[in-house]
């Protein structure tokens, strides 16, 4: 029954045909979406719906200002925060031809691998919170990073704890990530220019017994303990350390700095100091306004690197606007490079290599089981 | 390394090893009756973790609870472990395996299947209990209990140590000397005459991914107590639990306890000697060691030649 057959053929080809004309009849041309990248699932999603939030609040305050002539949309690429899924969603943004610049990758290690496909595609790739220090080196093209590097957080780290009493001896660990690794390089180099004794030890992320490393943290009689990892391992490993009665100073890194910490932790992440290159939105009075227009969106307070997520947003958008509403991505990356803007956060530019201009790192405490924020380190140690 | 600090990696190693021992147990057991390495199993495991952290949200412990109310919190957490473990286990022999075996599909099926079920298990509870990592509720204070030799023990490692050398001693009168244990036996033995002899396999079958579930459950329950529980808990303990098993001789009850028990503590004198990022190096070196002298594993037969 050959009949049959083209019937059964025709009612696919129809409907294909059909939402094809769909898509291309009533845009107008005038879609422009900016994706995000970073852990949308996965272990560190926290820190990623963070940002993925501040871009979304962007766009959404964008379209219903009715300043722009052109319509924006928000485009999710979820790399997991690992590295094996930065490929898949780096070229999920580039294949989308609608999508004129990236707002991340969020995470170091995924940067590594998808900022090159970036660059290839001449699509601007704006992170807010990758800090490896190797990463502007790399030449990847079109990537801009839009937050202090990690040289100034472990050198801020170094300089907190040489100014302490009583502190000679400092372990470092971090979790072999490039993240992790990087943050510890430099904070061991700081360190030790400071004229500390430093000590270093490897504790990969996904281990499954935090007991031999918090045992070897107390055994070496350390003074004071950097973690350079996420919050989600540094959570079960302050337990630990507390059962093995460590009393040092804890210190960790913006990868650390969500309120899981404290709920995975406990009682145990009391005390310990959490730097960031990210202000605290709602703290600082100037962005107040931005942490309730958030929090009515939202339904939850703004979080790690939402501000400056929502400030990279706004400054692409700016720039699209003034490339008269349909740049290509060549002319956006450019316009972005070139960029002098100021933020709610900060004031954004970038050097040749892309890398930021503004060196400052910020300091918070773990205080009643909330991250409480203390201040920016010429505040502290003067 | 001082005698103290030998100790104290020791302590680590065993509390470690007795949940790859009880994990190991679920998949030597189905090997044994099946010759199927379930790796579903570690979702098995981590449903169990999941088990406790929900009755014990349910019940909300009390601030510093008496012994007795942390007693009780603690076997709560471990029934609840147990339960949905079990209940997990049964359901996947059900839905996954047993159409295929009624359909007599090869090997590579089941084995592929048991990915998939995998797959399917951890994602699923990504999607119901959400991706962020979520901390067991305080059941008690884990001060240090006493020492031993100098190595101080908590009351996490004891609760782990002996509720896994408890549930080690009853799977093994289980498969030895009650009637369930001799139908596993006999099916591992040979399946075609235990049906003529009047073992119902199916019966069998299903009641041996239960028991496995059961104590993958509650090893679940303690691993999350010890570190945290979130959907991908299970990958890495699985895999270790699956080269324990192969270490010991898969399908070996015995065997399976005494692999584990090793693996972990290789595991921990590797880390204490050549760091974190050497664990499984050094785990992993033993298990590929010990197979190349001696391929069926450390005490080599299946479930039904042992007993």
């Amino acid at each position: 029954m050959p009949n049959k057959n083209i019937v059964r053929l025709a009612i696919p080809v129809a409907v294909g045909g059909l939402l094809l004309t769909g898509c291309s009849s009533d845009d107008g041309g005038s879609t422009i979406k900016i994706a995000y990248q970073g852990p949308l699932s996965g272990q560190n999603v926290g820190l990623g719906e963070n940002m993925e939030r501040g871009v979304q609040l962007a766009i959404n305050e964008a379209n219903a200002s009715g300043d722009y002539d052109f319509e924006l949309e928000y485009f999710a690429a979820d790399d997991q925060g690992s590295e094996t899924e930065a490929t898949a969603a780096a070229q999920s943004a580039i294949d989308d031809t609608d999508v004129v610049a990236v707002v991340g990758p969020a995470f170091s290690g995924p940067t590594e691998i998808s900022a090159p496909l970036y660059g290839q595609a001449g699509l601007a790739a704006v992170t807010p919170s990758a800090t490896n220090p190797t990463l502007t080196e790399q030449e990847f093209g079109t990537f801009l990073r839009a937050v202090p590097n990690d040289n100034a957080q472990g050198a801020a780290m170094a300089d907190f704890l040489a100014a302490q009493d009583g502190v000679d001896s400092v372990m470092v660990i971090d979790d072999v990530t490039p993240y992790g690794e990087g943050l510890s390089d430099v904070a061991v180099a700081s360190l030790e220019e400071a004229g500390l004794d430093v000590q270093r030890q490897h504790v990969p992320q996904e281990t499954v017994d935090y007991g031999n490393a918090a045992r070897g943290v107390v055994e070496s009689g350390v003074d004071a303990l950097i973690y350079a990892g996420y919050y989600e391992a540094l959570g079960p490993f302050t337990t630990r350390l507390d059962e093995a009665g460590f009393d040092g100073i804890g210190i960790s890194g913006d990868g650390s700095k969500d309120e899981e910490l404290v709920n995975l932790g406990g009682d145990a992440t009391e005390g310990w100091y959490l730097t960031c290159p990210c202000t605290d939105a709602t703290e600082e009075p100037g962005l107040a306004d931005f942490a309730e227009r958030y929090e009515a969106e939202f339904g939850l307070a703004p979080g790690t690197y939402s501000a400056e997520a929502y400030d990279i947003t706004n400054m692409i958008i700016e720039q699209i606007a003034g490339l008269g509403g349909d740049p290509s991505r060549e002319e956006l990356y450019q316009a972005l490079a070139g960029v002098e803007y100021q933020g709610l956060t900060k004031s954004f530019s970038f050097d040749d290599a892309g890398e930021f201009t503004n060196e400052a790192v910020f300091f918070y405490q773990v205080t009643d089981g909330v991250i409480g924020y203390l201040g920016g380190t010429e505040e502290l140690i003067g | 390394m001082s005698l103290s600090d030998i100790w104290d990696v020791l302590v680590l190693g065993v509390v470690l090893g007795s949940l790859y021992a009880v994990i190991a147990i679920g998949y030597t057991l189905v090997y044994g009756v099946l010759q199927l390495l379930n790796f579903a199993h570690s979702e098995v495991f981590m449903s169990g973790g999941f088990g406790g952290v929900i009755a014990l949200t349910l019940v909300e412990p009390a601030a510093g609870p008496t012994g007795l109310q942390s007693a009780g919190y603690v076997l709560l957490g471990m029934g609840a472990g147990a339960v949905l473990g079990g209940a997990v286990a049964f359901g996947l022999e059900k839905a996954a395996y047993q159409p295929l075996r009624r359909r007599n599909a090869p090997r590579l099926v089941f084995l592929l299947t048991a990915i998939g079920a995998s797959f399917f298990l951890y994602n699923l509870a990504g999607k119901l209990f959400g991706r962020y990592p979520m901390k067991m509720p305080t059941m008690y204070e884990n001060k240090k209990l006493f020492e031993v030799f100098g190595a101080g023990v908590s009351v996490t490692q004891l609760i782990i140590v002996l509720a896994g050398v408890l549930m080690l001693l009853t799977v093994d009168l289980v498969v030895n000397r009650t009637k369930l244990g001799s139908g596993i036996r006999a099916v591992a033995q040979d399946p075609e005459a235990a049906a003529l002899m009047g073992v119902d396999i199916d019966k069998v079958v299903s009641r041996t991914f239960v028991l496995g579930g059961l104590m993958g459950g509650v090893a679940g329950f303690l691993f999350g107590t010890n570190l945290q529980v979130d959907y991908t808990m299970g990958f890495l303990p699985g895999i270790t639990a699956f080269a324990a098993a192969v270490l010991g001789g898969i399908g070996n009850v015995r065997g399976a306890m005494l692999g584990g028990l090793t693996l972990g503590v290789v595991e921990s004198f590797t880390v204490e000697i050549w760091g974190d990022a050497w664990r499984y190096v050094g785990a992993f070196a033993v298990l590929v060691l010990v197979l190349m002298f001696r391929p069926t594993g450390l005490l080599g037969e299946r479930v039904g030649r042992t007993a």
